[in-house]
């Protein structure tokens, strides 16, 4: 890449800052597009030395380009600084347009020598519109659009109109008819509570994935939470059985076999304190 | 051996002794020492990454051996040579420092490619031929490699499938104020104090047999690999995904990680924590990241988050 190319006589060089230059590279995005349409330019200048600005760059041609807005920012990192240039662009003609290469001005550290850095040439394939009639547009709106707009309300007052002779006639409320008698309530048993007298039932695998289902659904946890998140953003709200319950069903939910009964015994203790005693004792 | 097996714990708590915080980094090494891999520490300078892999090697009690990665470094100088000797008139072996069981391989991106492939093919064979002989290497044996992600300038960036040797990628971040008053504290200039030989390497044989025990369960075994999935899924900032080997990873590392808790089963949280270590360091970003100043670390976050946990 031909970066270095001598070009400044030396007295205007001693009114330009000393840099290593370490790239200095312009891009666009996208680089296909239709009028109309925009594009990002942007020209990244990485030096050595640590810049708060960085002046001298001069801008290609962007002819052919609107220009909706610019923004330049360096950042400082450890060593060296990066400055990006982002330029906001709106092709106003179609075809493929080669912008030149924007250039930088500056005493290159490696040589002491003023030179001009040039970066490299985007080509941006920017797709035509049809070119407007602009008769047909003044026939338009001139004459076609009140018409059209007359016939529109025309249509929507015919059809009020008809709608409101053929509107139904009120007719007289139905007798009153006796209500049947509510059924008698059934026993409310909260779903923590069954699954609880289930699980002691029946200790399975299967029966503590339900307990610990319904145990993560009742604090809120999101599908994507482990134990140690909602502990992290105390969901348990410092209930020491809910939190003792948790983990007690995550054991029985991953442990091996061996270990599901004695997870799923001490599970059962918080889990009562939870829920309230079995379901026959409360009937 | 006399049977008594040391508990991972212990080793952990000696290196956190040794070095203030990092309580994250040490037990990343730690489980990566059980789970049998490698381990490429990332941090600025300063943050005692070589410190934490010398004491890991002197609690475990194995040979240790440091090699500052340098541009003009031989594969030579990593496995061995053969040298003639003129007295017997016969080649003589000798021996390189990637023959122990904790090496130290400092600045790991600052050496050629040559030298990097030569190391590598060590790691993932475990053996190492010189001149007509294979010679196994001690067991166990792991690599602890540094990088520093801010002096980028002169080194040579890991390809990603060597990348994928290693087991885990650990971030090194700056200590917390507290801890840096701590560090001030304790060592105030003085050189820190190296841990002693807690455990033995038979202890740490033995804690590879006893993760392998592990139990880890089929859903368990399901939400690793849908972590892993989810990083091939098409993405802005993602170019390609993580390997089988990095299911792998996460499997042993959630194993190793229920071990180090007392445990003999896995827990979801344990697949969780072990995937970004496993994942970070396999996935391939595209030029969009870059430009738009996004933290790589971010995406792998969101990519875990993004999947249910059984």
């Amino acid at each position: 890449m031909d970066l270095f190319a001598p070009f400044v006589a030396p007295a205007a060089a001693q009114q330009l800052v000393r840099l290593h230059v370490r790239q200095f590279a312009m891009s666009a995005d996208p680089l296909s597009l239709r009028v109309g349409e925009t594009l990002r330019l942007r020209i990244v200048t990485r030096v050595d030395e640590n810049l708060l600005e960085l002046d001298n760059v001069t801008l290609p041609d962007l002819s052919g380009f609107e220009s909706l807005g610019d923004e330049r920012q360096c950042t400082t990192a450890y060593r060296g600084s990066q400055c990006v240039e982002t330029m906001t662009l709106t092709p106003t003609l179609p075809g493929d347009r080669t912008i030149a290469g924007a250039t930088l001005e500056a005493i290159d550290a490696r040589t002491g020598r003023a030179v001009q850095f040039s970066s490299n040439t985007v080509t941006v394939h920017v797709e035509g519109e049809p070119v407007p009639n602009y008769f047909l547009q003044a026939l338009f709106d001139g004459l076609i659009r009140p018409f059209l707009v007359l016939l529109l309300v025309a249509v929507v007052g015919y059809a009020a109109l008809w709608g409101w002779r053929r509107r139904p006639k009120p007719v007289a409320p139905p007798p009153p008819v006796a209500a049947a008698p509510p059924p008698p309530p059934a026993p409310v048993v909260p779903p923590l509570r069954s699954l609880v007298d289930a699980l002691a039932a029946e200790p399975t695998r299967a029966n503590a994935l339900a307990v610990r289902g319904e145990l993560r659904r009742s604090i809120g946890a999101r599908e994507e939470e482990t134990l140690a998140d909602l502990r992290a953003r105390k969901a348990t709200r410092g209930d020491a059985d809910l939190d003792a319950a948790l983990r007690a069903t995550e054991i029985a939910a991953f442990a091996d076999d061996s270990r599901l009964q004695g997870a799923i015994a001490d599970a059962i203790p918080p889990l009562r304190r939870l829920a309230g005693p079995p379901a026959e004792a409360v009937l | 051996m006399n049977g008594v097996v040391t508990p991972p714990r212990v080793l952990l708590d000696a290196l956190a002794d040794t070095v203030v915080g990092q309580e994250a980094v040490l037990e990343s090494l730690v489980q990566a020492l059980i789970a049998g891999g490698h381990i490429v520490l990332e941090g600025p300078p300063g943050l005692a990454k070589t410190l934490a892999c010398r004491a890991l090697a002197t609690a475990v009690g194995g040979s240790f051996k440091r090699v500052q990665f340098t541009p003009d470094l031989l594969p030579s100088d990593i496995v061995g040579t053969r040298i003639f000797d003129q007295r017997s008139g016969e080649f003589t072996t000798v021996l390189g420092p990637v023959f122990a069981n904790v090496l130290l391989a400092d600045e790991i991106n600052r050496a050629p490619a040559k030298v990097q492939s030569a190391l590598l093919e060590a790691m993932q064979e475990r053996q190492v031929t010189i001149g007509p002989q294979t010679f196994p290497l001690p067991e166990p044996f792991v690599v602890t490699a540094t990088m520093n992600p801010l002096d980028s300038e002169g080194t040579y960036a890991l390809p990603l499938a060597q990348m994928d040797r290693f087991l885990v990628k650990v971030l090194v971040d700056y200590p917390k104020p507290d801890e840096e008053e701590r560090i001030l504290q304790r060592f105030g200039g003085a050189q820190p104090a190296l841990p002693e030989n807690v455990v033995s390497v038979a202890d740490v044989l033995a804690w590879r047999d006893q993760a392998h025990a592990v139990h880890l369960e089929p859903r368990l075994a399901k939400y690793a690999v849908a972590l892993v999935a989810a990083t091939r899924a098409p993405h802005d900032y993602v170019e390609r995904g993580a390997s089988p080997r990095a299911t792998l990873a996460i499997a042993a590392l959630a194993r190793a990680r229920a071990l180090l808790d007392g445990r003999d089963f896995a827990l979801p949280d344990d697949v969780r924590a072990a995937a970004p270590d496993a994942l970070r360091h396999r996935l391939a970003f595209n030029y969009r990241l870059l430009t738009d100043h996004v933290d790589p670390e971010r995406i792998v976050t969101d990519l875990i988050a993004s999947v249910p946990t059984p």
